[in-house]
């Protein structure tokens, strides 16, 4: 009895190793864990590819990665190992390089990249992929060639090429630009008033609606960017300030005061009714939708001084979430949920972040003067404008608050950043 | 007796945790094969290590592609709009943050309003402004407020509401550029511009 007892249970043990070994064995390693703070960076190196354009190709996925802060790119001074020459294991392991980026372009007008991406565990190539492109989109191709890279080391996509909207001065005017989400390429939309507000994204990218002053009128003005045409959704007198889109990008909140105090509205974009949320004698402005589409973030002076409150989507239960400080304004959501981003006036105005119930409140910047910011899709990043070095203009950072840097060119007036989601 | 009934309660107990951790272990087996296939990376790694390109490649190439942005003119423009006249009344000035009307403005905005009252043709637009130390956003709320509290101070002397309007600018439209408290204080203003329609 007991000997057939014990059998079964060593079955059982022997039967439960032989499968936990089996499935590791089948999983696809993830490198960098980028959900743990304090992960050591990966070192990388990453040639310049042969060929014509190669290193300009190569110098813009070095950058992509460096600045997410998960990467240590080793110099390629160091390199042991001739370009051209086979992937070898005894080349990397004793200068502690963990991941290795080897390439080729081919073509002048139109090019063809072939990229391999190699752990130093084995001798195989864990990314191995082709890509073809005309010369025009160089940058385009050198940012999807990080993506994937970034996704083949952590699992989770990268953001090389999603853009900012913003609103630059444009010939004494103010207009709506885009620029690569490195501050590249920056392009004018055409899109101009007198003034004009920070712009905001569906969350399909599909769309950007903004407020804009044309004639003593303050109207919300919607970019389809399949079809770019601009029309105005509304128009009153008052000031009427976007706002915010709710998931689905059928309708937006915003702040209009054309029943005398700024207030928020829900304006449906299918036919265009309105139903207003807050009724104060006081200021509710800069309504940010959560993700989800259940909670609004927003400023209000109800209790004497201007602080960030959430309500839920419907206008009801509201509740204060910042307490340090006489002037929180301008809340974004991460894109989780799981934090809100705000203007803290800590002398000057400054980047903070809390936690929807106010909980563990950080401030992320201390130079100069920091307004809007805006999250990048996957959380890891903000965007701001800033004017620490004089002139307005455009920065990003890692979410907590390290590698902050101007992205806009220098001289460019330009603030009010909003990260696209895609 | 009792001896075989501890050992029937033995045999029942053991029996019992057996086949919990078969029903554990196949639940593992199934949700770890059904991970595994979700988890398994799109890219197939090829054969070949060498440095050579181009035939081993099992998948076409990615063409990397980028939907054009056009420049789009806004066409919405002012529509006619209403010239102003300027320099008529006195700017009200503000507190710090505040938009609550001072009490010394009392005599400056009667002889606004009985002007109002004189001229009863005339409509008038009151512009909200602020110094640049608070958030763009907030300031043209702050500033919209400003223009309405001084709006509200008109129509309590009599002035009739549909003959002023109130825009805000914010801190988009300072007056004086230094950065010094004298320079903020004229900023944090209500301004009266007097509105005629275009071409008369």
């Amino acid at each position: 009895m007991q000997k057939a007892k014990s059998k079964i249970i060593f079955f059982i043990i022997v039967f439960f190793i032989f499968h936990s070994s089996f499935s590791t064995a089948a999983q696809a390693k993830i490198y960098i864990d980028i959900t743990s703070p304090s992960s050591k960076k990966l070192p990388i190196a990453i040639y310049d590819l042969q060929g014509p354009l190669g290193k300009e190709i190569s110098e813009i996925i070095r950058e992509d990665l460096t600045f997410t802060g998960l990467f240590m790119y080793i110099d390629k001074a160091s390199y042991i190992e001739g370009p051209a020459q086979a992937f070898n294991l005894q080349n990397w392991t004793p200068l502690g390089i963990e991941a290795v980026v080897k390439g080729s372009v081919s073509g002048e007008r139109n090019l063809t990249v072939m990229i391999n991406l190699y752990d130093t565990l084995g001798v195989r190539p864990i990314l191995s992929k082709q890509y073809q492109t005309e010369k025009d989109l160089l940058r385009q191709l050198a940012h999807t060639i990080a993506n994937d890279i970034y996704q083949t080391l952590t699992g989770t996509p990268g953001i090389f090429r999603t853009r900012i909207a913003f609103v630059a001065e444009d010939d004494g005017d103010k207009g709506i630009s885009l620029m690569d989400w490195d501050g590249e390429r920056v392009r004018k939309l055409g899109l101009k008033g007198k003034l004009v507000l920070p712009p905001h994204w569906t969350s399909d990218g599909s769309k950007i609606i903004y407020s804009s002053e044309r004639g003593r009128q303050w109207g919300l003005y919607l970019l389809d960017f399949s079809r770019m045409t601009e029309k105005r959704v509304f128009v009153s007198k008052g000031t009427n300030m976007a706002g915010d889109f709710f998931p689905q990008g059928d309708k937006v909140i915003f702040s209009s005061s054309k029943e005398g105090t700024p207030d928020l509205f829900i304006l449906s974009l299918k036919d265009l009714s309105l139903k207003k949320l807050t009724a104060t004698y006081g200021i509710e402005v800069s309504p940010s939708v959560s993700p989800d589409g259940n909670s609004i973030a927003f400023v209000s002076d109800r209790g004497g001084s201007p602080q960030i409150y959430l309500m839920r989507s419907d206008g009801s239960d509201t509740r204060r979430v910042t307490f340090e400080g006489s002037y929180n304004t301008s809340p974004s959501w991460s894109p989780k949920g799981d934090r809100i981003v705000f203007s803290c006036r800590r002398g000057k105005n400054q980047i903070c972040m809390v936690k929807p119930d106010g909980s563990e409140l950080v401030q992320l910047t201390e130079q100069g003067n920091n307004e809007d910011p805006s999250f990048s899709p996957d959380g890891r990043y903000i965007t701001f404008s800033s004017d620490r070095d004089r002139t307005k203009g455009i920065y990003i950072m890692r979410a907590n608050g390290e590698g902050q840097k101007r992205v806009s060119p220098k001289g460019l007036r330009s603030a009010g950043p909003r990260w696209s989601p895609n | 007796m009792k001896k075989f009934k501890t050992e029937a309660v033995r045999m029942k107990k053991v029996l019992s945790v057996l086949t919990l951790t078969i029903i554990a272990v196949s639940f593992v087996l199934v949700t770890g094969c059904h991970k595994k296939a979700a988890t398994r990376p799109v890219e197939t790694a090829p054969p070949a290590a060498k440095e050579q390109p181009g035939p081993v490649q099992q998948k076409a190439p990615e063409k990397i592609t980028e939907q054009k942005v056009e420049s789009v003119a806004s066409k919405d423009m002012a529509p006619s709009a209403a010239e102003g006249k300027e320099g008529m009344f006195g700017d009200i000035l503000f507190d710090y943050d505040k938009y609550d009307v001072r009490g010394s403005y009392k005599e400056e905005l009667q002889s606004v309003a009985a002007w109002m009252m004189k001229n009863t043709s005339a409509t008038i637009s009151i512009e909200g402004h602020c110094d640049e130390r608070g958030t763009n956003e907030y300031n043209l709320a702050l500033g919209d407020r400003r223009a309405k509290s001084v709006k509200d101070f008109l129509i309590s002397l009599g002035v009739p509401s549909s003959r002023m309007e109130t825009i805000s600018y914010g801190e988009e439209k300072p007056l004086c550029a230094e950065q010094s408290e004298d320079c903020w204080a004229k900023n944090r203003r209500a301004h009266f511009v007097m509105l005629m329609k275009a071409g008369k």
